[in-house]
């Protein structure tokens, strides 16, 4: 387990290397430099190139840009907010986004998991239909397209809740987008918990407690959910990357001050800078959960982790 | 059979006896090519008997070829152009002749003013009698059933094309991963896990900064980024393939490992490949359309369903029927793809069937 651990991070960490790699080659051909005043002459010029190392070999340009984004230091915002540190940008809104894409993530996980356990247990009936329809449309149809659906009926017409972000009413402006966004979660989950249920359900194990006269409730949350859910952990790849793509579009419809927001008021402006680092971020977070569920995935289920050490 | 006729007449239970003259030789090359062909054919009619039991994917199949067919002929069908513009007839609710005369689609649409709503009639106001806007107009007066087919069309032709060459780069990849094993694969497999680690929306952004956006960039974005889960699915199939009799035989008979690769074992995992190609088609519609949403997408005049569906958004809280028909067709297409796949799926693997 430990090599295997070892392995992942150092893979994560090579990865990430790449990623700023790649981020400081397209910095680089960007089009224009920050000293593009006419007014400055060549001596200033040189000045300034060598105040920001910009004169320094480009491979020692490199760490010290890696070693910046490590800390935390992304530079300068050029457009959106002339001279403001990217860094101060996204300490106020990174938590917006997190809280909704948590409590996107929470609702999705509850939903999906109840709509999963009635369609196993009711197989084949009407309300196994019912939830397959509801997980097929959920998976099919972009959170976007629920956004809008959402902020036309409950926002514009029913008045229910509010249908641009307010900082007055955080939680009654949250509901819209969750609930957009926890579309993609509960229908995946939903549709993998059914699965899993249904394949628990007829294992020899789940006879044995029913014949020892376990029945009810406790048969179904104590002996069969447990072992369902543990291969739930691999659908968290797809939901995360579904949030994070989620998140922008959403944040843009409800115009939440988020960082998805953030990227696509970025992109529209060119502002590169604050375009870099936020991809940096996101990669970064993507790197990160992707790791930490592959070392949990390995801890809770041997099976994997030997198979996993095999490989390696 | 021969092996059995050399055999004494055995006892059958209902009391047929079998003599050695009832049997004949039979293994000539004709009828062993007969054989293999029907036993070919029996595997696809078998599949399409089983896609054709599930109703959801036989609707699927049938949503996804009309619009398919609207998106072809639907911008013809009128006399509209997809960028012609009328200043004039802008914003008009839509209009559809027959229909109107029952009350609905009469050209109408409710504005809701500081006093309360009531319902105009630009038509009426205008007394443009023989006009008619089968899904309304935009708000530089274009018709949206033509941009919302042409628009179809280009997400259509963006998403299959996309699919088309992952399959070919993706599968690739991974038949020959598999095929070689050792290092060849050890070291594809960590260039393949790296390119995983990076989130696809962040590749695709930063391509499209540097690029200009168009049609070809958006298919290019969508290549880089959506070959790996068949590269996946091709060496996980090549794997359990490699080890088996035919390819043996094949390479006792002399093949070099192309052939085996592409010639031999390619065919046999045709199935699972058409299932991915299948369930990257609505992601590769789906991730045009939040490009154009942020902004990267198709340039103007021409459009697709992101783009329609981004200029809609600014207009649907006071014109919403402007943006419903892209964003109908855009799920639509998208659930009925879905559900396609998942039909080939069980059909094609006839032991998933309780997934």
């Amino acid at each position: 387990m430990k090599k295997y651990a070892l392995r992942r991070i150092l893979l994560s960490l090579f990865t990430l290397l790449v990623i700023l790699l790649v981020l400081f080659v397209l910095m680089q051909l960007m089009p224009g430099s920050p000293f593009n005043d006419e007014k400055l002459n060549a001596e200033q010029k040189a000045n300034l190139y060598a105040k920001y190392g910009l004169d320094q070999p480009i491979f020692v340009q490199f760490f010290r840009y890696v070693g910046n984004m490590l800390t935390g230091d992304f530079g300068v915002s050029y457009n959106i907010s002339k001279n403001t540190p990217i860094s101060q940008l996204i300490q106020t809104r990174l938590p917006i986004s997190i809280a909704i894409g948590g409590m996107a993530v929470a609702l999705g996980t509850l939903v999906g998991l109840v709509l999963g356990i009635i369609a196993a247990i009711w197989h084949d009936t009407v309300a196994d239909t019912v939830a397959t329809v509801i997980s097929v449309i959920g998976v099919s149809v972009p959170s976007y397209v629920f956004a809008l659906a959402l902020s036309y009926s409950f926002g514009f017409r029913l008045r229910w809740f509010p249908m641009l972000f307010t900082a007055k009413q955080i939680f009654a402006s949250s509901v819209l987008p969750s609930v957009s966004l926890s579309m993609f979660t509960m229908a995946s989950i939903a549709r993998f918990t059914r699965s899993e249920m249904l394949e628990v359900l007829g294992s020899d194990y789940m006879l044995l407690a029913e014949s020892k006269g376990i029945s009810g409730p406790a048969l179904i949350f104590r002996h069969a959910l447990r072992n369902a859910l543990i291969p739930i952990i691999t659908v968290l790849a797809p939901l995360i990357v579904d949030l994070m793509t989620g998140s922008l579009v959403v944040e843009k419809i409800f115009s939440i001050p988020g960082v998805g927001s953030l990227l696509v008021t970025a992109i529209q402006s060119n502002d590169y800078n604050v375009v870099i680092s936020l991809s940096f971020i996101y990669s970064a977070m993507y790197i990160g959960i992707m790791l930490a569920v592959d070392i949990l995935y390995g801890i809770i289920d041997p099976r994997i982790r030997l198979a996993k050490e095999e490989n390696a | 059979m021969k092996a059995s006729a050399q055999q004494a007449a055995a006892p059958v239970t209902d009391g047929t006896v079998f003599y050695p003259d009832d049997f004949e030789l039979k293994n000539n090359a004709d009828e062993i090519r007969i054989d293999s062909n029907f036993a070919a054919q029996s595997f696809w009619k078998e599949a399409r008997i089983r896609f054709c039991r599930k109703k959801s994917a036989v609707f699927g199949l049938a949503m996804v070829l009309l619009i398919t067919l609207l998106a072809i002929f639907g911008p013809g069908m009128n006399s509209y152009t997809y960028s012609g513009q009328d200043l004039s007839r802008k914003n008009f609710a839509p209009r559809v002749p027959v229909l109107e005369d029952i009350g609905i689609l009469d050209g109408g649409e409710n504005i809701s003013t500081t006093t309360g709503s009531k319902k105009l009639n630009y038509y009426q106001l205008k007394k443009l009698d023989n006009v008619y806007y089968w899904f309304g107009s935009d708000t530089f007066g274009r018709d949206i059933w033509t941009r919302t087919w042409s628009g179809a069309q280009v997400s259509l032709i963006i998403a299959v094309a996309a699919a088309l060459i992952d399959m070919v780069i993706g599968m690739s990849y991974g038949l020959i991963s598999g095929y070689f094993g050792g290092r060849v694969d050890s070291a594809m497999q960590r260039f393949l896990e790296v390119a995983n680690g990076i989130p696809r929306l962040v590749i695709v952004t930063l391509l499209l900064l540097v690029l200009s956006p168009g049609m070809l960039t958006i298919i290019f974005a969508l290549m880089l980024t959506e070959w790996i889960g068949m590269s996946r699915i091709a060496r996980a199939e090549m794997l359990k393939l490699k080890e088996q009799e035919f390819v043996l035989a094949s390479r006792t008979l002399g093949a070099g490992s192309f052939f085996i690769i592409f010639r031999e074992v390619l065919p046999n995992i045709i199935g699972p490949v058409i299932t991915q190609v299948m369930f990257s088609i609505p992601t590769a519609i789906f991730t045009e359309a939040f490009l154009s949403f942020v902004g990267l997408g198709i340039p103007v005049p021409q459009c697709s369903l992101g783009s329609l569906i981004s200029e809609g958004f600014n207009s649907f809280t006071t014109h919403p029927y402007q943006i419903v028909p892209p964003i109908v067709v855009m799920a639509l297409l998208m659930l009925s793809f879905n559900l396609v796949a998942d039909g080939l799926r069980e059909a094609l693997d006839p032991k998933l069937k309780e997934m």
